[in-house]
C-alpha cells in the first residue's frame, strides 16, 4: 500500500491532472465569484464605460429593497417545499423501482428523465399543460373534478403552486435515482434479520431503510437545496417571474437588475448575497444531516 | 476609476478573428463593413430586412451590412448584452435612445435632414436630438371593438365620455358579452388598459407629468393618478374582462378578440396588422374615453435605426440609415403587418403601395388632424420615456392591480422604483 502511494506521489501525470482540475476550478468558478465580489463594490453600468467605487453602499440598499426581500422570500420558501416533496417523492419511487428486472431497470430510465431534459424545454411543455384551456383543465374538467379552466399560471398563488409543482416534478428524477443507489446498498442480512425478529414493512422502513439511506439524502437534499437557490430557467419558460412579479426568484431578479435596470454592481451585489445565502443553508443542511449519518 | 476589462479583450480578440469586429474598413473591395441590429416578428421577417438591406446598400456604394437579430424583441436589452461584450453594433434598429443616449453611445442625426424629410421632426427627440429617424407613429392603445357584438348589445355609437364606457360595458355584460379582452399574462399586454386611463386621465390634463416626475414634483400617489387607477380597479371589479384574464397570453388575446368572444380590445395600433382582412369592416376603433369626452391621443413616435457613436464609418452608416429610413418600399410592410402609421413628409398613403382597411385609415386620421396628442404613458421615446427598469415594474404593477385592491402600496412602489431607477 504504502509502495502504491509513493508511485502515485511521483507520477506527474497524475500531477498534471490536479493542476488541470484546480486550474479550471480557478478559472470558471473562482476568478468570476472575486470578479463579482469587486463589482458589487462599484455602481458598475453595462452601458457606461466607467464605474465608481461605492464602497458598501449597495449592500446598505439591499436592507431597503423591497422587492429583493419578495423574491428572497419566494426562493427560500420554493427551495423549501421542493426540497422536501422531491426528496420524499424520491425515497418513495426509489422503493417502489428497487427491483432487478427488465422492466424495473426500464421505469427508472423513465423516472430520470426529467432529470436529463433540458429546463427551457420542460417550461415550455408545462408551460402548454398549464395554460388556460390547456391538457391538465381539459382533463380535469372532463373527470368532472372542476367546473370551468383554471388558469394556472394567471394567479400569483396558483403560478407559485405550478412552478412548485414543475419543478419537484423535474428534481424528483434526481432524488429517486440517488436515494435508489442508497438502497442498493443496504444490506439484504439486515431485512432477514429484522423478519425473524418479527418486523412488519413500516417497522423495517422506519428502523432500517430510512436510517440507512442517510448518506443518499444528505446528498440529495443539499443538491436539491441548491438547485432550487438558483433557479432561473424553468421560471423564465413557464411565468418570466410572474403574474405581478409572484414567481420572480432571486436569479431572475438579478437578471433584471443586471440587463434591464443596468446596475451591474447592485445586480452583483445581490449575487453576492445569495452566495452567501446559498453556502449557509448548504453548510447547515449539510452539517445537520451528516450528525444523523454519525447517529447510525 | 479605469477598468480592465479581460473577458471583453479577449472577445474582442476572436471576433476580429473571425471577421465579426463592428464597422470594419478595408473589407474585400475596400469598402465598410457595418453591423445592424434587426429583430423579426411574423410581419418583419427576415426576408423583409434581406431586402431593405440589399436596397439600402445599393444606394451606398461600399458598404456590406452584417445583419444581427435580436433573440427576442427586446431589442434594448441585447444591445446592452452586446455592448457588455464589446460588440456594441453599428446600426440599431428601432431600440429606445434615451437608454442609449444618456451614456454617450449613439450619434445624432442632422436636424436639417430630419426636419426636411418627417412630419414631426421633433416626435421622438430626446434632450432636442434625433437619435431615430421619425418615420412613423404609433397610438397606444386605441379601444378596438367589434360593431357585431356592440349591435346584439344594442349599443349604437362608440362612447366618449368615461361615463358612456361604463354604460357600454356593463351593457355588453347584460347581454352575456365579455366587455373587454386582456391578455394579462405578458405584462406589457396587461398594462394596456392603465397606460390608455392614465394617458387621457393624467397625461391628458397635465402633458408634462412625465417631465415633471423626473423633476420630483409630482408622484405616482398623487391623487389624479390614483382615481386614474381607481378606474382600472372598478372595471377589473364590475367583471368587465375575462374571467382569468392573468392567464391569457397576448397571442391568445388577439385570437379572442379577432373571433367575436370579446366586444372591447385595448391594444397598440399594431394590433391594426392583425385585424382580420376577410371581416375588417365588423371592427372600429376609438380613444379611451375622458371623463369630459375630450379627445386625447396617447402617441408615440417610433423610427427606423439609431447609429451607434462608436463606428468606425460614421459617413457610411450615416448614409446607410438615411437610405434605408426613407425608401417607401421598406414601409409597406410596417404599415400593413405591424399598423405603423408612416410620417415621411409630403407621402399620402397611397405612394407606400399598401393595401389597408376602413379601421386602418380611420385610426391613421387620429395621427394626421390637429387634435391633443400626448405621449403614451410608458410608451414614449423622447424625453417622456420612463427610466430604465420603469417599465417593467409598471407592467408588474398592472398585473398586481388587476388581483389587489392595494392601490396605495402598488403606486408607492412605482414611487420607491422610480426613485431608485433615477437616483
Amino acid at each position: 500500500m504504502t509502495t502504491r502511494v509513493r508511485a502515485r506521489r511521483g507520477d506527474p501525470a497524475l500531477g498534471a491532472i490536479a493542476l488541470l482540475a484546480v486550474g479550471l476550478y480557478a478559472l470558471f468558478i473562482v476568478v468570476p465569484v472575486l470578479m463579482s465580489a469587486w463589482k458589487s463594490l462599484t455602481n458598475e453600468n453595462p452601458l457606461l464605460a466607467r464605474a465608481g467605487f461605492v464602497g458598501l453602499s449597495n449592500y446598505r440598499e439591499m436592507a431597503h429593497d423591497s422587492a429583493l426581500a419578495d423574491s428572497l422570500g419566494f426562493t427560500l420558501l420554493l427551495a423549501g417545499a421542493v426540497t422536501v416533496v422531491a426528496n420524499a417523492a424520491g425515497i418513495g419511487f426509489a422503493m417502489l423501482l428497487n427491483r432487478t428486472s427488465l422492466s424495473f431497470r426500464m421505469m427508472r430510465t423513465l423516472a430520470f428523465l426529467p432529470q436529463v431534459l433540458s429546463g427551457v424545454i420542460v417550461g415550455f411543455v408545462w408551460r402548454y399543460i398549464l395554460a388556460r384551456d390547456g391538457i391538465l383543465d381539459h382533463v380535469l374538467v372532463s373527470l368532472g373534478i372542476i367546473d370551468k379552466p383554471v388558469t394556472w399560471l394567471g394567479s400569483p398563488h396558483l403560478a407559485a403552486l405550478s412552478v412548485g409543482i414543475v419543478s419537484a416534478w423535474v428534481l424528483t428524477g434526481f432524488t429517486t435515482v440517488v436515494h435508489l443507489a442508497a438502497l442498493q446498498s443496504i444490506p439484504v442480512e439486515l431485512y432477514q434479520a429484522a423478519m425473524v425478529d418479527g418486523a412488519g414493512r413500516w417497522q423495517r422502513f422506519r428502523r432500517i431503510t430510512f436510517p440507512m439511506l442517510a448518506p443518499g439524502t444528505t446528498i440529495s437534499v443539499t443538491i436539491s437545496l441548491i438547485t432550487m437557490l438558483k433557479l432561473y430557467d424553468i421560471i423564465t419558460v413557464l411565468t418570466s417571474g410572474g403574474p405581478a412579479n409572484s414567481t420572480q426568484s432571486t436569479a431572475l431578479y438579478i437578471i433584471q437588475l443586471a440587463f434591464t435596470d443596468d446596475r451591474y454592481g447592485y445586480a452583483s451585489a445581490v449575487a453576492m448575497l445569495l452566495l452567501v445565502v446559498s453556502i449557509v443553508i448548504a453548510l447547515s443542511v449539510t452539517a445537520l444531516l451528516r450528525r444523523r449519518e454519525v447517529d447510525l | 476609476m479605469r477598468r480592465k476589462r479581460p473577458t471583453v479583450v479577449c472577445l474582442a480578440a476572436a471576433l476580429a478573428l473571425t471577421g465579426c469586429s463592428a464597422a470594419s474598413t478595408g473589407g474585400a473591395k475596400g469598402g465598410s463593413a457595418l453591423t445592424y441590429l434587426t429583430f423579426e416578428t411574423p410581419s418583419l421577417t427576415a426576408t423583409f430586412w434581406n431586402t431593405s438591406i440589399a436596397s439600402a446598400e445599393k444606394k451606398v456604394p461600399g458598404v456590406t451590412v452584417k445583419k444581427i437579430v435580436a433573440p427576442s424583441t427586446d431589442r434594448d436589452a441585447y444591445a446592452k448584452q452586446l455592448q457588455a461584450s464589446g460588440q456594441f453594433p453599428d446600426l440599431l434598429q428601432s431600440i429606445t435612445p434615451s437608454t442609449f443616449a444618456t451614456a454617450g453611445l449613439l450619434k445624432p442625426y442632422d436636424q436639417k435632414w430630419v426636419n426636411a424629410n418627417f412630419l414631426l421632426p421633433l416626435g421622438n427627440a430626446y434632450k432636442g436630438k434625433v437619435y431615430i429617424p421619425p418615420t412613423n407613429s404609433q397610438i397606444i392603445p386605441e379601444v378596438f371593438y367589434d360593431k357585431k357584438l356592440f349591435a346584439k348589445a344594442h349599443i349604437a355609437q362608440p362612447p366618449k365620455t368615461w361615463a358612456e364606457f361604463m354604460s357600454v360595458c356593463a351593457k355588453l355584460k347584460a347581454a352575456g358579452v365579455t366587455p373587454v379582452e386582456l391578455g394579462g399574462g405578458d405584462p406589457f399586454s396587461a398594462s394596456m388598459p392603465l397606460t390608455g386611463i392614465l394617458s387621457a386621465d393624467v397625461l391628458g390634463k397635465n402633458p408634462n407629468w412625465l417631465k415633471e416626475r423626473y423633476e420630483g414634483k409630482v408622484k405616482f400617489t398623487d391623487p389624479d393618478v390614483k382615481a386614474a387607477v381607481g378606474k382600472y380597479r372598478t372595471m377589473v371589479k364590475n367583471g368587465y374582462f375575462e374571467d382569468g384574464a392573468l392567464g391569457v397570453k397576448y397571442a391568445d388575446s388577439i385570437t379572442n378578440f379577432t373571433s367575436g368572444k370579446t366586444a372591447m380590445y385595448m391594444m397598440g395600433s399594431w394590433f391594426l396588422g392583425a385585424v382580420p382582412k376577410d371581416h375588417a369592416d365588423d371592427f372600429g376603433a376609438f380613444l379611451t374615453p375622458t371623463e369630459d369626452g375630450s379627445l386625447v391621443v396617447p402617441f408615440s413616435v417610433g423610427g427606423s435605426m439609431a447609429i451607434s457613436a462608436k463606428t468606425k464609418d460614421p459617413a457610411k452608416a450615416t448614409a446607410f440609415a438615411e437610405a434605408w429610413s426613407l425608401d417607401p418600399a421598406n414601409y409597406k410592410a410596417l404599415i400593413e403587418g405591424d399598423g405603423a402609421f408612416p410620417m415621411l413628409k409630403g407621402k399620402t398613403l397611397d405612394d407606400y403601395g399598401v393595401n389597408v382597411t376602413k379601421v386602418f385609415k380611420d385610426s391613421y386620421s387620429y395621427v394626421t388632424q390637429q387634435n391633443t396628442k400626448v405621449s403614451s404613458f410608458g410608451w414614449a421615446t423622447n424625453d417622456d420615456s420612463m427610466p430604465s427598469g420603469l417599465n417593467n415594474a409598471f407592467y408588474a404593477a398592472s398585473q398586481a392591480l388587476y388581483s389587489s385592491d392595494d392601490v396605495d402600496g402598488q403606486l408607492a412602489k412605482l414611487d420607491a422604483a422610480w426613485d431608485s431607477a433615477t437616483k
